[in-house]
């Protein structure tokens, strides 16, 4: 896991942050200097502006625009307002008013963001004042629609790690135990000839052979064969995911597909294969309707196909919609409870975890299953990896967690750039949908439920969601594997891991426990299920923020206490056991002898 | 399917318990002899053989075979083969692992299940058929089912209807604390038994005598105020206690001519001082509408009079704001309904809604909502404030109580929060008889104010973890205390009533009270009456910052109190300016933070003046926009999306609702350890600067922590697998979805459908692994037989 010495990212010879460019206005730079700029950002336009507080009243300042945020700092008041939002985090920017509207602040501008937030300026109505710094933000804030770089390519970051090293898919293969008698590395998909949006490197049962996979492809929709996602070392069960079978109305059958989850069940002698189709019943049906749908009892007959009833992305949209309504910029104070129900958030949270419980109970009492929705990215994506996070503990550390997403989201070919619509105008594109902003908040369930389990703590999970917006690093930029390679991600862009490894003592639970061999089972039930409000509900300047929860740091503060007693004793017994030692004339012999013996066990780890 | 009417005979693995679970038993125990253990005054009503206890709630096989016994406390489960898995639970002194208090007893429900009958029995009722089957709904959520399949349809008639009228006393001295303090304190010859003085070296103040008065006027600086004896002997006021305090310039003469015209003689109380030197007073209504204008004026000027400022009074009227003790009885009584009545699957789906439609989160608020909007009067408007309620003896507890604990740190320590109730609630006469409804008489005046402050006080501590000195099992603890009826806390509605009571039973049995006003029943305070001296240290917050706030310097061990001197105190509690407060902030915190991406993690907004906002808006919001200080001012987050329920309180009898070796006492299991690790190193730090202090092999009796640190610190502590969201609570042994007449739980033995199978499956994970040990070794054994 050794960082390479000389990154290919390190290699340019721009070091400083103060880029050629952000001397254009080299006067008026000292306001935005509350902010470090990043290396690579450039600053485009600055503007006196007033930003339409929903919490306060009006707060006239100044917006600074650059080719990564947009910052805005009050000129008014001596108390600061500001705001430092990333580019990439805006999903619309509209005008409001027109030049004659009357009424006062009704000329401007509103920004819609991805993250739970919207922004409202007002401008001066005089000599069309909002044109020009509407342009520039509808440009830089979708810069692919105007044939422009995303911001990640554009950075100059650079930091020790490289943390596109993080995942190697064979190294980690390895670590599961694969490849071994049941299980075999493929390089059919080398060159994403098998299937475009799967990684090169593919594990396949053993006795399937390269000809088999490439028949299986053909009846699996966009060619996603079951694959294995993880392995029980143990019981050698396991976690293989796919797309859906393209059944479609007359109900086909492939002799191959069936065989080869024939050989799935058999490699560990799995008496029933346990196919979770991730949605409901009535949607794998209609799925038929275009080609797709589910095995059916009769083909697959040493299969039990379970649905786990998890609805479909524009659900998922929807209802995160209905949830951004209740919490900004107002919680809803009055009917909190059911209008939270009736956004169905927790609700589908609770679905997507108790699926992946039962596909982990399943793996973990030794039978193998088979994971697939209709495509097999997002649902699918969710289940493997949660169910992963249950099983395997190496996934819960700081490490494992960067390459669980590596692995389940990233290479698999979650469409990221569809989901979140990176640098992408069409803010009402039908693709887009917050699936993996669901995933990660059954994360935080779970972490909440297990607070010692993870070795990581909430602040990485939020920095993880603020960046896959934020288009400043290239790790959840691209549909899939075969177009960040073409893209040449790896060596143009910095990976979030980069930064995150670069501090890591900030993302640490100080009440990890490790535990190699437990299984972790959240209790998927309303009653244990809360909303994230550290996550959905920050923007509210009436709620705390704190950096960290006090009971965290509570108890880093008492590890410090601890050492800082630990140190003392030494220093004590050293000086102690030196022969001129004066210091202890009050202490009694004989009390002198008891610390003498309990301290030496407390030293040995020094 | 097992509880259906055609009940098979219990095999020979359920009479005799498993040859491996006898070994793991103490040697003493090979025959049992099947006879509960009783207290002092306790005896046996009646009882029943081969009755069986449901734990499972899927099947019968864990079920437990025993006997049940009604005795004049509490109903007796012996069981003959005991759960060995219990071992992890604090152990009550006064109650068994199966034992019920009569007093926590809320319905009696007899069924016969061939029959098709059902009955809720009350006092001196009749059966007309023999019960198959008797729940007990407990007033602390549980719910507990016995079987009498192999029971005698006589003796399981009689058990039923003994418990039934044994929990409907017909007279308060027949709660059993007057037998239990009569006998076990008062000998039949007046002797004090024992030797023991209940409460006796007690740390918490009982406020029943004036120097407790004097030295908390002393500490809040409340130098214009006195404490009054007027109603010494009840002669005032029948409510009141006979010691309470009053503005200096109030002479007993007014007093006792004001008396007269409130409700029950009830004159104005003082509660506390603010450090700006506003009071907090608690009042009746005026009943004599002709003197009302003049006696409130006389009062308020009194009050103003004792302000060092000679600020204004604001009057606040608690029951035109506040839910009155009918809503909040509904309440509870709609929360108890979803959380532990209805059937978990079923009520999943409109939890959130249920909830809502309980209003117990919305009075939970409300009430919290109110108290900040009193602290705002008291810490910005620096006004003194007078809580008005009709009769001054249930709202006011709450209100006065919560505004205490915001603005006072001193509340927040365990003695400090005990002597508050003894205060605001013990002797200003919340009626916790009636309240708590112990003889089961009038239904309309239950009602669980009680239970609603410690709740509220609940999400104070949920949002400020370390700023209490107690944890949330204490207030859980504190909760079911109310439900042993041997504490003066909790026994009667004012301390007259105590007084009069113990007066009464004394003679009647001859007891000598000597130079005691009132039979010794030992406070609730004296946490020794239930629990070891290690059970009570789950009751201590590792995370406190009051008591651990230690540092080295120079080699030298110090150790902050933090017991505020009261210059101190005054100068972080008093209300600066809040403009003030604002400038110093906000700056600083932006460089420090300066290039890091927390700066996106904060809120980008700070304090900026808004119109609309109403001042005390405003006050909430300033606290907000600055770090607490935990040994300041508290204020809670009102948002309903911040308010949470109280889990371990209301669901820790869910079986479903457990998570396994999860949930906040994994975290509080950590910290525990580490603090003790801390205090062992303290121990020894000081030893090595000569100081006398307690040798290291004392150290495992004093520490304050309930899980200690091992013999190799500063490694990770290995999680307990017993832990659980639970803890120190067992939902085993409670039935929570009790099917009705008989065919319980039917759902559990259908076919499984594809829509909810996971959630079955949820149902059969959850009994597996609880019960996971007993299978195994029941296994064993029956391989062996």
């Amino acid at each position: 896991m050794a960082s390479a010495p000389i990154a290919p990212y390190n290699s340019s010879p721009l070091g400083n942050s103060s880029s050629p460019n952000a001397s254009r206005e080299s006067l008026k730079m000292e306001p935005l200097a509350d902010v470090a700029m990043l290396p690579g950002e450039e600053r485009v336009i600055d503007k006196d502006i007033i930003y339409i507080c929903p919490f306060n009243a009006a707060v006239k300042g100044k917006v600074f625009i650059t080719n990564y945020r947009l910052y805005f700092k009050n000129t008014d008041s001596e108390t600061p307002v500001t705001l430092d939002v990333p580019l990439g985090v805006i999903s619309r920017v509209e005008k409001m008013g027109g030049a004659s509207s009357r009424g006062e602040n009704s000329y401007g501008l509103e920004i819609t963001c991805k993250d739970m937030r919207n922004l409202r300026f007002a401008l001066k109505q005089e000599g069309h004042s909002r044109r020009d710094i509407f342009e520039i933000i509808f440009k830089y804030a979708f810069p692919l629609s105007h044939g422009m770089q995303l911001f990640a390519f554009l950075s100059q970051e650079k930091y020790e790690e490289n943390g596109w090293n993080v995942y190697e898919a064979m190294e980690e293969y390895r670590r599961q135990g694969v490849p071994n008698s049941e299980w075999r590395i493929t390089f059919i998909n080398k060159i994403y000839e098998l299937c475009d949006t799967y990684p090169t490197i593919l594990v396949v049962p053993y006795k399937a052979t390269d000809e088999d996979l490439k028949r299986v492809a053909t009846f699996r929709s966009r060619c996603r064969i079951p694959v294995l996602s993880w392995f029980h070392k143990e019981n050698h069960a396991v976690i293989t995911r796919c797309s859906q079978p393209l059944v479609g109305m007359s109900g086909k059958r492939n002799k191959d597909d069936e065989r080869y989850l024939d050989l799935i069940r058999e490699a560990n002698g799995t008496t029933k294969l346990t196919i979770y189709d991730a949605r409901p019943n009535v949607n794998a049906v209609a799925n038929k309707a275009t080609g797709g749908g589910y095995e059916g009892d009769d083909a697959y007959q040493n299969a039990e196909l379970v649905f786990l009833d998890i609805h479909n992305i524009h659900v998922m949209r929807e209802s995160l919609k209905k949830l951004k309504d209740i919490v900004y910029p107002n919680v809803e104070e009055s009917h909190w409870l059911s209008s939270l129900e009736s956004t169905h958030w927790l609700e589908h949270i609770k679905l997507v975890l108790s699926g992946a419980i039962q596909v982990a109970d399943k793996v973990s009492s030794g039978s193998s299953v088979v994971v697939h929705c209709s495509d097999g990215w997002d649902r699918t994506a969710q289940l493997t990896s949660l169910a992963m996070l249950m099983l395997d503990s190496y996934y819960r550390t700081l490490r494992g967690f960067q390459v669980l997403l590596e692995k389940e989201w990233i290479s698999f070919g979650h469409k990221f750039a569809s989901r979140i619509g990176h640098g992408d105008k069409n803010h009402a594109d039908q693709d887009r949908s917050p699936i993996f902003v669901q995933f990660i908040d059954c994360v935080w369930q779970m972490t909440k439920q297990f607070p010692t389990a993870f070795e990581f703590n909430e602040r990485l999970l939020v920095v993880i969601l603020d960046h896959l917006y934020s288009c400043r690093f290239g790790t959840f930029l691209y549909n899939c594997e075969s177009a960040r390679e073409s893209n040449n991600v790896r060596v143009k862009t910095v990976s979030l891991w980069s930064f995150v490894n670069s501090d890591t003592s900030l993302y640490i639970n100080p009440f990890y426990t490790p535990e190699s061999s437990r299984v972790l089972y959240p209790v998927a039930s309303m009653r244990h299920l809360e909303l994230w409000v550290t996550y959905y509900i920050r923007w509210n300047p009436r709620i705390q923020h704190q950096q960290q929860s006090p009971v965290e740091q509570r108890y880093k503060e008492l590890l410090a206490l601890r050492d800082q007693y630990l140190k003392k004793l030494e220093e004590l017994q050293l000086s102690d056991s030196a022969p001129s030692s004066t210091h202890l004339t009050n202490s009694s012999t004989p009390n002198a002898a008891t610390p003498n013996q309990h301290i030496t066990h407390l030293q040995t780890p020094f | 399917m097992m509880f259906s009417g055609k009940q098979t005979k219990p095999t020979f693995k359920s009479y005799l318990p498993p040859l491996q679970t006898d070994l793991k038993k103490s040697p003493q125990l090979p025959i049992k002899k099947l006879e509960a253990k009783l207290l002092p005054g306790e005896i046996v009503v009646n009882e029943a053989n081969f009755v069986r206890k449901c734990i499972g709630a899927e099947s019968s096989q864990d079920d437990l075979w025993g006997k049940l016994v009604c005795t004049n406390f509490k109903v007796s489960f012996i069981a003959h083969n005991a759960l060995p898995r219990q071992r992890f639970q604090c152990t009550h002194r006064l109650l068994g692992e199966h034992d019920i208090p009569l007093a926590c007893v809320e319905q009696v429900v007899t069924v016969n299940d061939v029959k098709g009958k059902q009955k809720i029995l009350g006092s001196n009722q009749k059966l007309k058929f023999n019960p198959t089957e008797l729940i007990l709904y407990c007033k602390d959520f549980r719910i507990i089912r016995f079987r009498f399949d192999e029971a005698g349809p006589e003796s399981a008639k009689k058990v039923c209807l003994a418990i039934a009228h044994y929990s409907h006393p017909a007279d308060p001295q027949l709660l059993f604390g007057f037998e239990y303090v009569g006998k076990r304190y008062h000998g039949s010859t007046g002797e004090r038994v024992n030797g023991v003085d209940p409460g006796g070296g007690l740390q918490t103040p009982l406020f029943d005598c004036s120097s407790d008065w004097d030295r908390e006027i002393k500490r809040t600086g409340a130098s214009e105020w006195r404490v009054c004896t007027i109603n010494q002997g009840y002669f005032i006021s029948p409510s009141l206690p006979e010691f309470f305090v009053v503005p200096v310039s109030l002479a007993d003469q007014d007093l006792k001519q004001y008396a007269c015209c409130f409700y029950s003689q009830r004159i104005p109380l003082w509660c506390w001082n603010h450090s700006s030197g506003s009071a907090l007073v608690r009042m009746s209504n005026i009943s004599d509408p002709q003197q009302q204008r003049k006696v409130e004026q006389r009062i308020s000027s009194a009050i103003t009079k004792s302000h060092p400022l000679r600020s204004d009074v604001f009057k606040s009227d608690l029951d035109k704001n506040l839910p009155n003790i009918q809503d909040i009885q509904a309440a509870l009584l709609k929360l108890r309904q979803i959380c532990v009545i209805d059937s978990f699957e079923e009520s999943e789906e409109k939890w959130l809604s249920s909830l809502e439609s309980s209003r117990w989160m919305e009075y939970v608020r409300t009430f919290l909502r109110y108290a900040v909007e009193i602290v705002y009067m008291l810490e910005s408007r620096h006004v003194s404030v007078i809580l008005l309620e009709k009769e001054d003896r249930d709202l006011s507890c709450v209100i006065s109580c919560l505004v205490q604990l915001m603005c006072d740190p001193h509340f927040r320590s365990l003695h400090g929060f005990q002597g508050m109730i003894q205060k605001e609630w013990v002797m200003a006469g919340h009626r916790f008889l009636d309240r708590c409804n112990h003889l089961k008489k009038n239904d309309k005046e239950e009602s669980p104010v009680f239970l609603l402050f410690l709740d509220c006080v609940w999400q104070l501590w949920n949002q400020y973890p370390a700023a209490f000195e107690f944890t949330e099992v204490y207030l859980t603890v504190l909760g079911d205390s109310m439900w042993v009826p041997v504490f003066s806390t909790f026994l009667f509605n004012c301390p007259r009533q105590r007084a009069e009571h113990s007066r009464d039973f004394a003679s009647s049995k001859s007891i000598h009270l000597g130079q005691d006003q009132a039979l010794r029943f030992p406070p609730v305070w004296d946490w020794s009456q239930q629990f070891s001296l290690k059970d009570q240290t789950l009751f201590n917050n590792p995370l406190y910052v009051g008591k651990i706030a230690t540092c080295v310097q120079n080699g030298a061990v110090k150790t902050f109190t933090h017991r505020r001197s009261k210059k101190n105190y005054s100068s972080t509690l008093r209300g600066l300016p809040s403009t003030l407060r604002n400038g110093s902030l906000g700056p600083n915190d932006t460089l420090a933070r300066r290039n890091s991406l927390v700066l996106r993690l904060r809120s980008d907004l700070s304090q900026v003046r808004e119109q609309q906002e109403t001042p005390s808006e405003r006050f909430v919001r300033d606290f907000f926009s600055r770090p607490v200080d935990l040994q300041g001012l508290l204020l809670p987050q009102l948002l309903p999306s911040h308010l949470s329920v109280w889990k371990l309180y209301f669901l820790r009898w869910v079986p479903e609702a457990q998570i396994p070796q999860g949930g906040p006492i994994t975290t509080f299991h950590k910290l525990s350890v580490l603090t003790d690790e801390i205090e062992m190193l303290q121990n020894q730090l000081r030893q090595y600067q000569g100081a006398a202090v307690t040798p290291n092999n004392l150290h495992a009796e004093h520490s304050k922590m309930y899980f200690k640190a091992t013999s190799t610190p500063h490694q990770s502590p290995a999680p307990l697998e017993y832990l659980s969201s639970s803890f120190p609570f067992s939902p085993v042994g409670n039935l929570c979805r009790p099917g009705i007449l008989g065919t319980p739980l039917s759902k559990f033995s259908t076919e499984p459908r594809s829509g909810s199978l996971q959630r079955r499956w949820l149902m059969r994970r959850f009994e597996g692994r609880a019960l996971g040990y007993d299978c195994e070794v029941t296994q064993t054994g029956r391989s062996k037989a």
